[in-house]
């Protein structure tokens, strides 16, 4: 199922355009990450989406429209900065959650202590140091076992030791097959959470595809000859590349270690017998890329 | 409604600023009355410390001191239960949970309506012990002469807390709105109304503002400088109950329709 379409969104701030015609799908069980440096319009994005931001232009639709206006209240979101009643202990905060949500049997005690905050519940919110401030918050997005969880900027702010708890938290949501979206401008943290990934720069789409293709360490290449699954079975059994796996457009998939020219691959794959019909390397211009604007925040 | 009720009790039931201001409602609404025990003469038109406390004018003390309380009290909270939560960015929390904008007015707007109903339910319960212990002989006649009070101080509650909602959406700091709310009541209106209306036009239309329409609904008691007004200017210091009623309700609309309109459209 189609969890979260896009569609055109734009959201401009005066002569600032903050979210450019914005468009990408999130199917049921991917990990989603929105990758970006800061101010590429990832939380706008989410805004827009959750409707507290109003967007300029463009659409989008929850669940294929099956819930309609209520589509949130089977979303649990976290957004920018964990925000509860700080005169509230965690389970009142919980609870308020849990009723705006209409849960009919929260388990609070559960959530807790999922995220280690269960000898804590019953003191207030304004107690609580930053890193268990933005575990409450991961805990109340899941109240009622929602379809999909929104995560922005998880690990914000966090000391070494939080930000590998909450990597571990998400990693371990992630395995469950719930559907996650999650925006980050940390590409080690979408490598390590995220199926899928989409990258933004000062609002548009710059690319997206699963997280091997798009931002492995790998050096990719990607080639096409006749009889495929002989191409795949060749280069599986080769030592010098790491993996192969064919890909949905039909062509397949070459990760190598090593920056490798083209004319070397051709003669491999020639050398077994395999004349390509296509190669292209894939690699290091998406990566590069990346680096680039997230060098220049 | 009770789903949205029932969030508001969730979230103020611990809330300092409101514990701290109905416990001071609760004590001070008759504490502040039954001082007037310490003092058996006075100046006239009162002479006596027993209109206080009996049927039917304890309707009318009471209410005068209420509606300095409800000023305070009432009109403070129902500011700070706007702007606390958009200093704590929780009304952005409560969208994104799932409320709607709709339901997050609403649940404000059904908060105030209860909040003046016990305060006035409160009122006349104070009002009818007090009146019941200190009048010698009852008659229900007498009792009830004043009770139009009853519904006119849940509207004067009402629309203080209307205004209160209006300034908390409106401008959503805590500090800034407070001193709007007082700012406007105690001074900025009184200078419209006599500083510049009553210079421009000796016509009764003065009195048709917001706040001056709420104090009349329970308005003072002391009728000496009353008498001295109308024979001046020709024309009564105060509304009669029912204008001042319609006008609060009128004014009390727009300001709710301002706010509700500011919740649904800006970006949170």
């Amino acid at each position: 199922m189609n969890v979260l379409r896009i569609n055109g969104l734009t959201k401009r701030y005066g002569r600032i355009t903050a979210v450019d015609e914005l468009s990408l799908e999130v199917e049921q069980g991917m990990a989603y990450g929105i990758l970006g440096p800061n101010g590429s319009g990832k939380t706008t994005t989410l805004g827009m989406v959750l409707d507290i931001t109003h967007p300029d232009s463009g659409s989008f639709e929850w669940f294929e429209g099956q819930y309609g206006s209520d589509a949130r209240r089977h979303v649990g979101a976290l957004l920018e900065t964990p925000n509860f009643y700080p005169y509230l202990n965690a389970v009142d905060n919980l609870g308020i959650v849990a009723h705006i949500k209409q849960v009919k049997a929260p388990r609070f005690d559960e959530l807790l202590k999922l995220v280690n905050l269960y000898e804590r519940r019953s003191s207030r919110f304004r107690t609580y140091s930053l890193g268990m401030k933005q575990r409450l918050a991961i805990a109340s997005a899941m109240v009622g076992d929602p379809e999909v969880l929104i995560f922005d900027e998880p690990t914000n702010g966090l000391d070494p030791q939080g930000i590998a708890e909450i990597r571990n938290t998400l990693q371990r949501i992630a395995e469950t097959g719930k559907t996650i979206i999650m925006a980050s401008h940390i590409l080690d943290e979408v490598e390590k959470v995220c199926s899928h990934v989409a990258i933004i720069k000062n609002g548009h789409l710059l690319a997206s595809g699963t997280v091997g293709a798009i931002i492995s360490d790998d050096f990719l290449v990607e080639v096409a000859a006749e009889d495929m699954p002989g191409l795949q079975a060749a280069f599986q059994t080769d030592s010098r590349i790491k993996k192969a796996e064919l890909q949905e457009d039909g062509t397949l998939l070459l990760h190598l270690e090593n920056e490798t020219p083209a004319a070397a691959i051709n003669e491999w794959a020639f050398s077994k017998g395999h004349t390509l019909s296509h190669l292209r390397i894939v690699k290091k211009s998406l990566e590069a890329e990346f680096l680039e604007i997230t060098a220049n925040q | 409604m009770l789903y949205l009720l029932r969030l508001e009790w969730k979230k103020i039931r611990k809330l300092a600023s409101f514990r701290l201001f109905s416990v001071c409602y609760l004590i001070l609404l008759p504490a502040i009355l039954l001082t007037g025990l310490r003092f058996d003469e006075l100046p006239p038109p009162i002479n006596s410390n027993e209109v206080f406390f009996m049927f039917p004018t304890v309707w009318q003390y009471l209410g005068y001191i209420g509606n300095w309380l409800c000023f305070f009290f009432f009109g403070f909270l129902s500011i700070v239960v706007v702007t606390t939560e958009h200093s704590y960015r929780t009304m952005r929390q409560n969208i994104i949970t799932g409320l709607s904008r709709q339901q997050y007015f609403l649940s404000k707007f059904y908060l105030i309506v209860v909040v003046s109903l016990l305060a006035a339910l409160y009122y006349a319960l104070c009002g009818f012990t007090i009146g019941y212990l200190n009048t010698e002989a009852i008659y229900w006649h007498k009792v009830w002469q004043h009770a139009d009070y009853i519904p006119r101080y849940f509207l004067m509650c009402f629309g203080y807390m209307a205004f209160g909602l209006f300034l908390g959406f409106m401008i959503r700091r805590t500090g800034i709105a407070l001193f709007l709310y007082l700012a406007y009541i105690m001074f900025i209106e009184l200078i419209l109304r006599w500083g510049v209306h009553l210079q421009i036009a000796e016509h009764r239309s003065m009195h048709f503002y917001p706040m001056n329409a709420v104090e009349d609904l329970v308005s003072l008691p002391f009728m000496e400088m009353a008498d001295e007004f109308t024979s001046k200017y020709g024309f009564s210091i105060y509304l009669q109950p029912l204008e001042a009623s319609i006008t609060v309700l009128v004014y009390s609309g727009l300001f709710l329709y301002l706010a509700y309109w500011r919740v649904t459209r800006s970006d949170l």
